[in-house]
């Protein structure tokens, strides 16, 4: 795309304030708060979004009875108890050595797919070898997989390695050797890792392909390597997508329910907080009150995270220094 | 990324240089100083802690070892082939060193070698022993240019190391020779050797060698009783391996500069994308084979059906129902739809006359060509029922809500006050789990008989409002004020517009007007209507509340769900369109505003091409998404009241029902469908990056 | 970590930075070298230390448990219950709740990490694994304990084909209507003997015009509909007896049979708008926890629900208190001809090793003394009422028991006739999923009962 023609072309008078033509100072000023509308428009939004979150707030501090007898807008000062957090810190389940499990889940299955996914993207991005763009794309394309028909072979991996048996001499050669995964906050880490690849590499590829083309140019001139180059320009400049990648692969691991409740099984004592408070609900939902206070116990690490990382965000990395 | 070139065409060193000094060499300042001390803290409590917790330990170790570990291979296999280039003796040296270390490492770490032992010493013994000899034999090579003298080091080399690996195995190791296997490995594995080397188009001759070494060890070896045999066996079983790959190495010769630098590429190229390929390769390639395979087979993967799990799914009245689709052209939306395209046909005739351009990004026409479009496929959707039907409603839905949502919202909020905080609460929904959202939602949607209080916000709000439409009181008066001091103003709007700009202006308050004016016709109960919102007529004319079971009736009910998904994926569209933004390098937009350009056309001309490979990633992300989407539609109503979707349909099959074939037949059919989609969006944003 | 995991865990690290080599490098040997470091994983025994122990002492062995109950009281007192025995023993019980039981049981058994034992809610998937060999045969000991402890109805439910594979562990009771007796009697109603007697009685409270006779609500998250399942199972047991239930439930007799027709047509034309309270507007869109609070708020006058259903009551509530006018009771939902039937529930231990020490664990999961000390955990930790928990075995102390609980024992004890949950023991296409949608449907209008009936025998598996 050009930047310079299209900009401009349709060439229609702008609405200067205080106007060239003085008659219309009330329709202006109505044109004026109309022109305000987007950011009305933005706390609307916010405010239709925080609605739900609010709602589950006041009844995660509601008593069982309340919660269904009444909405949670009519609550009254008196109404408040703490009985439902007691309840989960409390649990049998254990939540203070949960929080740790998915701590110990998430936070490898962050910081190493992003390493392993940032190579690759560099890879298919500057470096030039044959059947790059098809190995991209096919790649990519299993982002479509539904990870659900890959838990099974993945925990029986875990459980017994990957074997080989090679024919005629009927010998049986370990690729992978069992190292008891199955069952372990390791065997949820690693497989998190595998499933973060495809998303991980779309995502930081289209970010660091995007990266001026002269910045590589002059650098392989000074002969600087590809491990330099990686090293010293791409991560630093990739800061903003790293830490939106690393937001979104954090909360999708601490949240996630399905791989760790394949791969822990039946080993409580490395549940992780979802599983935990899945538990708790209790058969036939005999304990559903208590679910909104486990959703803000469950939540509120990943909030910290995102206000930690959000401000990465920030605009002009590149831009200011290529201008400087 | 061509306009940055050509905007600054002087980007050389100095950028490199300055780029450097501004990213790398920046002044910290004392917030990041505070930072690092709260850093520096936590790790110095976590190991406190760790001391105390062996959970912690445990995992920290695991974590730091395999860090560490694959980190140390990483750096270290980068800087090994830092060396091709212009050291090749040293990189030869080291790589047959590491090679030979690797070997020790195999042979007298798993104690097969006599003097293999427990203890530190035994333990290295082996692998430096094998880095000598085999790095000696790699210098040599390298050094050496002469194929005969080559050939000679090589067959020399190979010959002593097999030799004193041979005599070195420990007895309870001696082969018992397998000919048979011996020959047959060593005969089929060169054939194939060769025959790769062919493909490759290189002399077949080291394919050979190579295969026949390999099919070697593994018949002498993987085929023998250990320790049934004798030190002769010893021999037979390792030297030919060795020959075999010392001849190899003896005929190749050493690369040229040019050979060197494509070999670098090569590596480089494994090196950067092999680890994630390994993961990719052992969990995402292998089961999606597998579940391909298990889909031709029967529910107990016993026998071979071809594609009738396939075909089931397709004539399976659940899966696809066509039968009232003349119901479409009768239903609301799409009428209402075919009505705001009409609109946009209009306008878009307009818009030719004056710009050139019908349709254009950012133009008039595209608001009501975009509402009619969605309108109509409501109208579609809630005709042709089914779970391929709903998959698509959730798609167009879902995919056009959250990026439309989170394009919006980056757009509005950035660098305006309460940015942050705006961006944090919508961002919320993203940490709080599925099971957490789910009852968040069956709060939110909860009825209750009209009897009792409503729980549920949406209920209590239409339940409320057809009170006050059919009201008379107080509140319903203010309402009415309000709704015509809104209208008012919409006319003002449109009257300014008209007048100032011409058409193309006019067309969002005009809608605004359709919409509001509607309302208020209903609320007043003008023109025959009774009022808006939850209140049913009796036959003798009474008016009673009533409320909509938004979870269970059909086909909305769809819909409903559709938006917590949109709730939650709103967050995940606006934080990575948010990057994106920041990134669109700020002299484009200030060339812009200085030559006069409106906020808006600034938005459309500049930021939006500037991001669009973003949004493709976004929408790509999206739909992948929704087609795998499951947890919403299980916990909510788990496929019952016609929401079923393909992706808890297979849940269902393959874990619940335990009908294996059909459950991988419908994880094919989500793969299937959604790679059209996703090839055709991958390559446009190949062909625009 | 042992020490050869750290060994195996760097032979690996080497062959993959030897095949990131091998893979840049020319052509090189390396790759026979990776398949030599496999040799390494191999042989390595597990050592986990699980040593059979017929001295009595199980040397530190971990019995792994799973099933699908999940509230804190029971955690507490599944694992409780069973340390206690065992702690002397040097073995100990992990139990672990699992929401997603159904699901997750297949996911374990076929990736090949299932637990030691697990609790199936379902006899039916328990025969499925039974039959694919996953869960092992029970020993001579425990079955022991069984014939001991439990009468032969509860153990053919664990039975397949004429092999014990499950114990029983837990009965629920779901012939019963919970009702308040004061009322009953203020409002001049009186328990119904007899089915005709029930609807009778139904009619008469409908006509009346005050509270309605029901209490209904089927909505129940992802199984919305058991509680419907629940209701056609009861009638087909009072409607048509045992043997035809049993051919109806292996599908001998087809489910859009006149018989199953029957049954459905009675509850449809028991659940009209004049007969049900449903707090939630609609019968389908009304949880059946939901009906606690109307039933002692008094807008409607009975619920027909399983025993555990007495944990959802409103704090306060008294259970078969004569003292308190507004206590609850039960009264068992009444039959036909005199022969009372009881559709019972329940859950069954299985284990998927012969380990000495699992078979232990489930030995003593068989005894009264199990139950007995579930359930007086479960009391003590619950502080008192009902505690949702129940078990048929033979030989406990009632005083363990509420007197309302003790009348569920004594309803199961006078049965002539039990049987398990049909929904349990058809397939899961039908049992977890037709059945439960199609009588959706149907309750709320969306389709009648022979089109119902005839789709829900299409997904029977073939």
């Amino acid at each position: 795309m050009t930047l310079s023609s299209p900009v401009i072309t349709d060439s229609k008078p702008e609405a200067a304030p205080g106007g060239d033509d003085g008659g219309g100072g009330a329709v202006d000023r109505v044109y004026g708060f109309l022109r305000s509308i987007p950011t009305g428009f933005l706390w609307l939004i916010v405010v239709v979004w925080s609605i739900p979150t609010l709602g589950l707030f006041v009844n995660s501090i509601r008593d069982r009875d309340a919660q269904r007898a009444t909405g949670w807008w009519k609550v009254e000062p008196g109404d408040f108890t703490l009985d439902n957090y007691d309840q989960i810190f409390a649990a049998r389940a254990g939540l203070g050595r949960s929080l740790l499990n998915s701590a110990a889940i998430a936070i490898p299955a962050t910081i190493i797919p992003i390493a392993i996914a940032a190579f690759a993207a560099y890879g298919f991005a500057w470096i030039d070898f044959r059947g790059r763009k098809g190995l991209f794309i096919a790649t990519v394309s299993l982002l479509a997989i539904p990870l659900q028909v890959a838990l099974i072979p993945a925990l029986q991996m875990f459980n017994n390695g990957a074997h080989f048996t090679l024919p005629l001499i009927d010998k049986t050669i370990t690729l992978i050797p069992d190292f008891d995964l199955a069952g372990t906050t390791t065997a949820v880490w690693l497989t998190h890792t595998g499933f973060a690849m495809p998303f991980a590499i779309f995502l930081l590829h289209n970010y660091i392909s995007s990266l001026p083309r002269d910045i590589f140019e002059a650098a392989r001139i000074d002969g600087a390597d590809h491990f330099t180059i990686f090293w010293r320009l791409v991560l630093p400049l990739s800061i903003p997508v790293l830490a939106a990648f690393a937001i979104f692969q954090f909360l999708w691991t601490w949240n996630d329910y399905l791989i760790a409740n394949t791969m822990i099984g039946a080993n409580a004592s490395e549940q992780p907080t979802t599983i935990v408070i899945a538990n708790l609900a209790g058969d036939f939902g005999r304990n559903e009150n208590i679910l909104p206070a486990g959703a803000f116990v469950q939540a509120f690490i990943p909030l910290i995270v995102f206000f930690a990382l959000q401000r990465y965000f920030v605009r002009g990395i590149l831009a200011g220094s290529v201008k400087g | 990324m061509q306009t940055l070139e050509r905007s600054d065409e002087s980007a050389s060193e100095e950028t490199v240089s300055t780029l450097r000094r501004n990213v790398l060499r920046r002044d910290r300042t004392p917030r990041e100083y505070l930072t690092l001390g709260v850093g520096v803290l936590v790790v110095l409590g976590l190991l406190v802690w760790s001391f105390f917790e062996s959970k912690i330990r445990t995992t920290s170790v695991t974590v730091v070892v395999a860090v560490v570990a694959s980190g140390g291979i990483w750096v270290g296999a980068n800087l090994l082939f830092d060396q091709v280039r212009d050291n090749y003796q040293r990189f030869n040296a080291i790589a047959y060193a590491i090679i030979g270390a690797v070997v020790g490492v195999l042979l007298h770490g798993n104690l097969i070698t006599v003097g293999s032992g427990e203890g530190f010493l035994p333990w290295v013994l082996g692998p430096l022993a094998g880095a000598a000899s085999f790095g000696a034999i790699g210098l040599a090579l390298a050094l050496n240019d002469d194929p005969q003298r080559r050939l000679a080091i090589g067959l020399g080399g190979s010959a002593a190391i097999g030799l004193v690996i041979s005599l070195l195995i420990r007895d309870v190791y001696y082969p018992g020779l397998d000919a048979v296997a011996i020959v047959a490995y060593t005969v089929v594995l060169a054939a194939i050797g060769g025959g790769l080397s062919y493909l490759r188009k290189r002399p077949p001759v080291g394919g050979v060698l190579l295969g026949a070494a390999l099919g070697w060890l593994i018949g002498a070896w993987g085929g023998a009783d250990l320790g049934e045999g004798s030190i002769a066996t010893s021999l037979v079983a390792t030297l030919p391996v060795a020959l075999l790959i010392g001849t190899r190495l003896g005929i190749s010769k050493n690369l040229d500069y040019a050979e060197r630098l494509a070999l670098d590429t090569r590596s480089r190229a494994t090196i950067f994308v092999g680890p994630a390929l390994l993961f990719i390769f052992g969990l995402l390639v292998i089961p999606a084979i597998r579940t391909a395979y298990l889909s031709l087979l029967d529910r107990d993967s016993q026998e071979w059906v071809g594609l009738e799990n396939y075909t089931s799914v397709f004539t399976d009245r659940d899966s696809l129902d066509l039968e009232n689709w003349t119901w479409m052209f009768t239903s609301v939306p799409f009428l209402i739809g075919i009505g705001v395209l009409v609109i946009a046909l209009i306008v878009g005739i307009q818009m030719r006359r004056t710009t050139g351009y019908a349709v254009e990004i950012g133009n008039p026409t595209m608001a009501p060509l975009i509402v009619g479009a969605l309108l109509v496929s409501f109208g579609v959707f809630t005709a042709l029922r089914g779970t391929i039907i709903n998959n698509m409603w959730w798609v167009v839905v879902v995919t056009f809500g959250s990026t439309a949502m989170g394009l919006a919202i980056a757009v509005f909020a950035d660098q305006r006050r309460g940015e942050r905080v705006a961006k944090s609460i919508v961002f919320m929904p993203m940490a709080i789990s599925l099971v957490g959202a789910s009852i968040i939602w069956r709060f939110v949607y909860a009825a209750r008989d009209i009897s009792t209080e409503q729980t549920g916000v949406l209920n209590a709000l239409w339940v409320g409002l057809g009170k006050l439409s059919t009201g008379s009181g107080l509140p319903t008066l203010i309402i009415t004020a309000v709704l015509i001091l809104i209208l008012l103003g919409l006319f003002m709007m449109l009257a300014y517009n008209l007048t100032r700009y011409g058409v193309g202006r006019a067309v969002v308050p005009g809608v605004l007007i359709l919409l509001v004016g509607w309302f208020f016709i209903r609320f007043i109960g003008a023109f025959g209507t009774v009022g808006v919102g939850g209140f049913k007529v009796a036959p003798d004319g009474e008016i009673s509340a009533q409320t909509v079971n938004f979870v269970q009736e059909g086909p909305y009910n769809n819909f409903w769900l559709m938006v917590i998904m949109i709730w939650i994926q709103t967050g995940f569209a606006m934080v990575i369109l948010s990057a994106a933004m920041k990134a669109v390098p700020t002299e484009f937009i200030e060339a812009a505003k200085i030559d006069g350009a409106t906020d808006s056309q600034i938005f459309w001309r500049v930021t939006l091409p500037q991001i669009a490979t973003t949004i493709g990633v976004v929408v790509t992300t999206t739909i992948v998404g929704v087609m795998k989407v499951y947890d919403i539609v299980k916990v909510m109503t788990n496929g019952q009241f016609g929401t079923q979707v393909l992706a808890n349909n297979m849940f269902q099959e393959a874990f619940s029902f335990t009908n294996i074939g059909k459950g991988a037949a419908l994880a094919m059919l989500i793969f299937l469908s959604v790679l059209p989609i996703m090839y055709s969006n991958i390559r446009r944003m190949q062909r625009e990056g | 970590m042992s020490k050869s995991r750290w060994r195996k865990l760097l032979a690996l690290l080497m062959v993959f930075g030897l095949i990131a080599a091998a893979c840049g490098d020319d052509d090189d040997e390396a790759t026979d070298a990776s398949e030599e470091a496999g040799d390494d994983g191999e042989g390595d025994g597990d050592g986990d230390g699980e040593s059979a122990a017929a001295s009595g002492d199980f040397g530190g062995a971990v019995v792994t448990i799973t099933g699908p109950e999940r509230t804190d009281g029971d955690i507490a007192s599944i694992n409780d219950a069973l340390n206690q025995h065992f702690e002397p023993l040097n073995l100990t019980v992990e139990y672990t709740g699992d929401a997603d039981w159904e699901a997750n049981i297949n996911t374990q058994v076929e990736g090949g990490n299932p637990p030691d034992i697990s609790f199936f809610p379902q006899p039916g998937k328990l025969a499925d694994f039974a039959r694919a060999g996953s869960v092992v045969e029970l020993t001579d000991g425990v079955n022991a304990a069984i014939d001991e402890n439990w009468a032969e109805g509860y153990q053919l439910d664990g039975n397949v084909d004429g092999v014990q594979f499950g114990v029983p562990a837990k009965t629920d009771l779901k012939s019963i209507v919970w009702y308040q007796p004061g009322r009953f009697e203020a409002d001049g109603y009186a328990v119904p003997e007899t089915l005709d007697e029930f609807k009778a009685l139904v009619d008469e409270m409908a006509a009346a015009g005050g509270a309605k006779p029901l209490c209904v609500g089927i909505e129940s998250g992802q199984a919305t509909g058991w509680p419907f399942t629940d209701w056609i199972e009861d009638l087909m047991l009072r409607l048509h007896g045992p043997e035809v239930y049993d051919q109806w439930i292996s599908n001998e007799l087809p489910f859009d049979s006149p018989e199953v027709q029957e049954a459905m047509q009675t509850v449809v034309d028991l659940w009209t708008d004049e007969n049900v309270f449903a707090s939630g507007g609609t019968i389908s869109a009304t949880s059946f926890f939901d009906n606690a609070q109307p039933l002692v708020d008094g807008q409607c006058y009975m619920h027909r629900q399983a025993n555990f259903f007495a944990g959802f009551f409103p704090e306060g509530t008294t259970f078969a208190d004569d003292s308190d006018p507004d206590t609850v009771s039960v009264f068992y939902f009444p039959d036909v001809s005199g022969d009372r039937p009881v559709l019972t529930a329940g859950t069954l231990a299985a284990a998927f090793n012969e380990d000495p020490a699992t078979m232990a664990v489930l030995e003593y999961i068989a005894t009264s003394d199990y139950a007995e000390n579930r359930q007086r955990i479960l009391t003590e930790f619950l502080g008192g009422g009902l505690s949702g928990y129940l078990s048929a075995a033979q030989g406990q102390d009632p005083s363990v028991y509420q007197p309302l609980e003790q009348e569920f024992l004594s309803i199961l004890a006078d049965a002539e006739i039990s049987r398990f949950d049909g929904s349990d023991l058809m397939p899961a296409d039908v049992g977890a999923g037709t059945f439960w949608s199609e009588g959706t449907s149907l309750v709320n209008g969306d389709t009648d009962v022979a089109t119902a009936a005839q789709r829900i025998q299409e997904s029977w598996p073939s």
